[in-house]
């Protein structure tokens, strides 16, 4: 079951599958990656925007966490970590 | 070996400690500059072998990789590099990881290494890591990465001399080492990087973490915007209350050398000059260092702490809607201290439409240098009472309200930007979250102790010049001793006021503030010296006068109307001689600085017009 991280629920951790990364910018992609943020990798998502919008999203990546917009998120996609 | 000094750079992942290494390392023998041609901060300092050799150190910006998204990370690869103009290149590199996120920071390190350079890798926060249930081996490390690796605890000056022994010893026994390609893609060396860290990890028990117990308060959608409205009111009431003692007592003890001058020096010109000018004016100004320090000691706990990325993160969604990022947020909170290094710290913004946005709302923040203003108003005509007997002051909350306008009014500002002349892509928001620290009380005292310096010395300067050269204009020509006009009326500086009054007469401004705002164009707490030059003159041997404090003497001339017409004034004026030069320097021209003052004073005029006009509607005039 392939989902997109910008809607993976909360506190559930999943593996990133694919990512798209025609879908952002050089800089964004090479920002993700340096953070670690790449395909067979397990993420958590942990919060997600306060009353004004659902955006950003904080995610724990290894001993990291990590704040990246939707639009993103919405081009990495994950299924359940094993 | 040569015998120059040998210069080391401290380099690292952000959040890896850098800063706290090198305080520790340095001690106060730094000096903070800018690198030649780009505003990026430059910080060295020096430090000492174990056997009284000296070194210098430079803390370069932290980044993740050779490969900059922003100005200053720029820096930092060219620096390494020897490619930085001005610099020569180090002789060595003290890569700064974080012991608790090794797989990451090897990433970088890795990348460090095979640039063949003399290395110590410092093993930094391992109290941190011990405490997260990580239990590393550092001789293993050191093996895999094949230099030194020393483990430090740099808040607690743990391992310091074993890294300086470390940094000699690679020095001196340096083979120029053949240059190693690092792993030819992303996921490669972070593929490496993770086995590494593997191999160095002794053990490792899942604890959980209480950064993220708090989090899940703090980053709470509502517990946590409340929080944070909470800290910010804290914040403001904090200025005023604790504030008002430390204060007084400065005002006490400049009343005190006025009263010595006058009696050591006869009356005469000298004598004005310093008392009515200088003291004065630089004094009027001075007052106010621990309100500005209380403000910087928040924001600096707020950062230490590592509070300010989930206030960041917070805002994000809120600025997001106006077309900016939760990025600049720590630029624009930097900004309620003083805009200049607020727009300074937009370099970190990678969106270049985005940073221009940021940079152009950043006067709007209600920085330290208003605070005098407000103060002396706020003090004068805002009755100090409670509001309906709750303990919140009525002073503390009209400052409130002042610091709000600002926002609202940069929000707004921005949101019109963001959709006519700094048009672009939607900006983007990518940030690493640090733990939860305790903010370290020397760390915080160092920092507090450079901005009080670089405040003292503006107020040595730039404000003591100002109100010099303003004293002599209000001081001559004399007025006849027979003629009823007012000396403050009669001086060159009166006749110059008398015709911007004529522009801001309907707006509510009278003479005396008409006076105060041409030599505030310098900095805006200029105009609160000016007001207690022009009124120093004013009472001149009138006893009586000169005991009334410069706020009582306000209460007589001004209307209610008329004082807070000036406070809306300054919640936009772009009344600072330092931001615009900030500004043209950062944006490379005369554009924006220009289009930042014109927009600005229309909107201080609005403000202030709108403000008098209801005002007087009301009945306050």
């Amino acid at each position: 079951m392939i989902a997109k991280l910008d809607s993976s629920p909360l506190g559930i951790s999943v593996r990133i599958a694919r990512i798209d990364w025609a879908a952002m910018s050089q800089d964004e992609g090479r920002r993700l990656r340096e953070f670690g943020l790449l395909e067979g990798c397990e993420v958590t998502p942990r919060h997600r925007g306060s009353i004004f919008s659902r955006d950003p999203l904080a995610l724990t990546i290894g001993r990291m966490q990590v704040i990246i917009r939707a639009r993103q998120a919405a081009a990495i996609e994950v299924e359940p970590a094993a | 070996m040569t015998s120059a000094i040998p210069s080391i750079a401290l380099v690292g992942n952000p959040n890896a400690g850098k800063s706290s290494l090198f305080n520790a390392l340095t001690g106060a023998r730094q000096k903070i500059a800018n690198y030649p041609g780009v505003t990026v901060e430059r910080k060295a300092g020096h430090a000492s072998f174990a056997d009284g050799r000296p070194l210098s150190l430079i803390d370069l910006p932290g980044t993740y990789s050779l490969t900059p998204a922003s100005l200053d990370e720029a820096v930092t690869r060219d620096v390494v590099l020897g490619k930085q103009a001005g610099e020569t290149r180090p002789d060595a590199l003290v890569v700064v990881v974080d012991a608790a996120n090794l797989d990451n920071h090897l990433c970088f390190a890795l990348e460090l290494l095979a640039l063949g350079l003399p290395t110590v890798i410092a093993l930094n926060m391992l109290d941190l890591a011990t405490r997260d249930g990580l239990t590393l081996d550092p001789e293993r490390l050191s093996r895999e990465l094949g230099v030194p690796v020393v483990p430090t605890v740099a808040v607690r000056k743990r391992g310091l001399a074993e890294l300086l022994a470390a940094i000699d010893g690679a020095i001196a026994t340096h083979q120029p080492r053949v240059a190693v390609a690092p792993p030819p893609n992303d996921a490669s060396l972070h593929q490496r990087a993770r086995a590494i860290a593997r191999a160095a990890t002794v053990d490792e028990t899942p604890v959980r973490r209480w950064t993220q117990r708090v989090d899940s308060v703090v980053l709470h959608p509502v517990a946590g915007l409340v929080i944070l409205l909470a800290l910010m009111f804290v914040m403001f009431q904090a200025v005023y209350a604790a504030a008002e003692a430390p204060a007084d007592f400065l005002e006490g003890g400049i009343g005190v050398l006025q009263g010595w001058v006058v009696d050591v020096l006869p009356d005469g010109f000298l004598r004005g000059l310093i008392v009515e000018g200088l003291l004065a004016g630089v004094g009027a100004v001075i007052v106010f260092l621990p309100q500005i320090l209380i403000l910087f000691l928040f924001i600096l706990l707020l950062e230490a702490s590592g509070y300010m990325t989930r206030a960041a993160f917070l805002m994000d969604g809120l600025m997001g809607k106006v077309g900016l990022s939760g990025r600049g947020f720590i630029p624009l909170l930097s900004s309620f201290a003083c805009a200049v290094p607020g727009i300074m710290a937009t370099r970190s913004i990678p969106d270049e439409k985005d940073r221009l946005t940021t940079i152009l709302i950043a006067p709007l923040m209600t920085c330290s240098a208003r605070m005098p203003v407000y103060t002396l108003v706020i003090g004068a005509f805002i009755p100090a009472r409670t509001v309906g007997g709750s303990p919140v002051g009525l002073q503390g909350l009209v400052l409130f309200g002042l610091f709000l306008s600002g926002i609202v009014g940069a929000l707004l500002v921005a949101w019109v930007l963001r959709r006519s002349v700094t048009k672009g892509n939607a900006a983007g928001f990518m940030m690493e979250m640090p733990r939860y620290q305790w903010p370290r009380a020397r760390d915080i005292g160092l920092a507090l102790w450079q901005r009080a310096w670089i405040f003292l010395r503006r107020a040595g300067t730039i404000i003591a010049m100002t109100t010099v050269v303003l004293w002599l204009l209000l001081s001559f020509p004399k007025a006849p001793a027979d003629s009823d006009v007012r000396q403050v009326d009669y001086s060159v500086a009166g006749h110059i006021a008398s015709g911007l009054e004529a522009v801001v007469r309907p707006i509510g401004f009278n003479h005396d503030i008409a006076l105060a705002l041409i030599p505030a164009m310098a900095a805006r707490e200029v105009a609160v010296s000016a007001l207690a030059t022009a009124n120093a003159i004013d009472a001149g041997d009138d006893e009586e006068a000169v005991a009334m404090s410069l706020g009582e003497r306000l209460q007589g001339r001004w209307s209610l109307a008329t004082a807070l017409a000036f406070l809306a004034w300054f919640v936009f004026a772009p009344q600072c001689i330092s931001t615009i030069a900030i500004t043209r320097r950062e944006t490379n021209g005369w554009k924006w600085p220009l289009f930042m003052v014109g927009y600005l004073f229309a909107l201080a005029y609005a403000a202030a017009g709108i403000t008098y006009w209801t005002a007087v509607a009301f009945g306050l005039g």
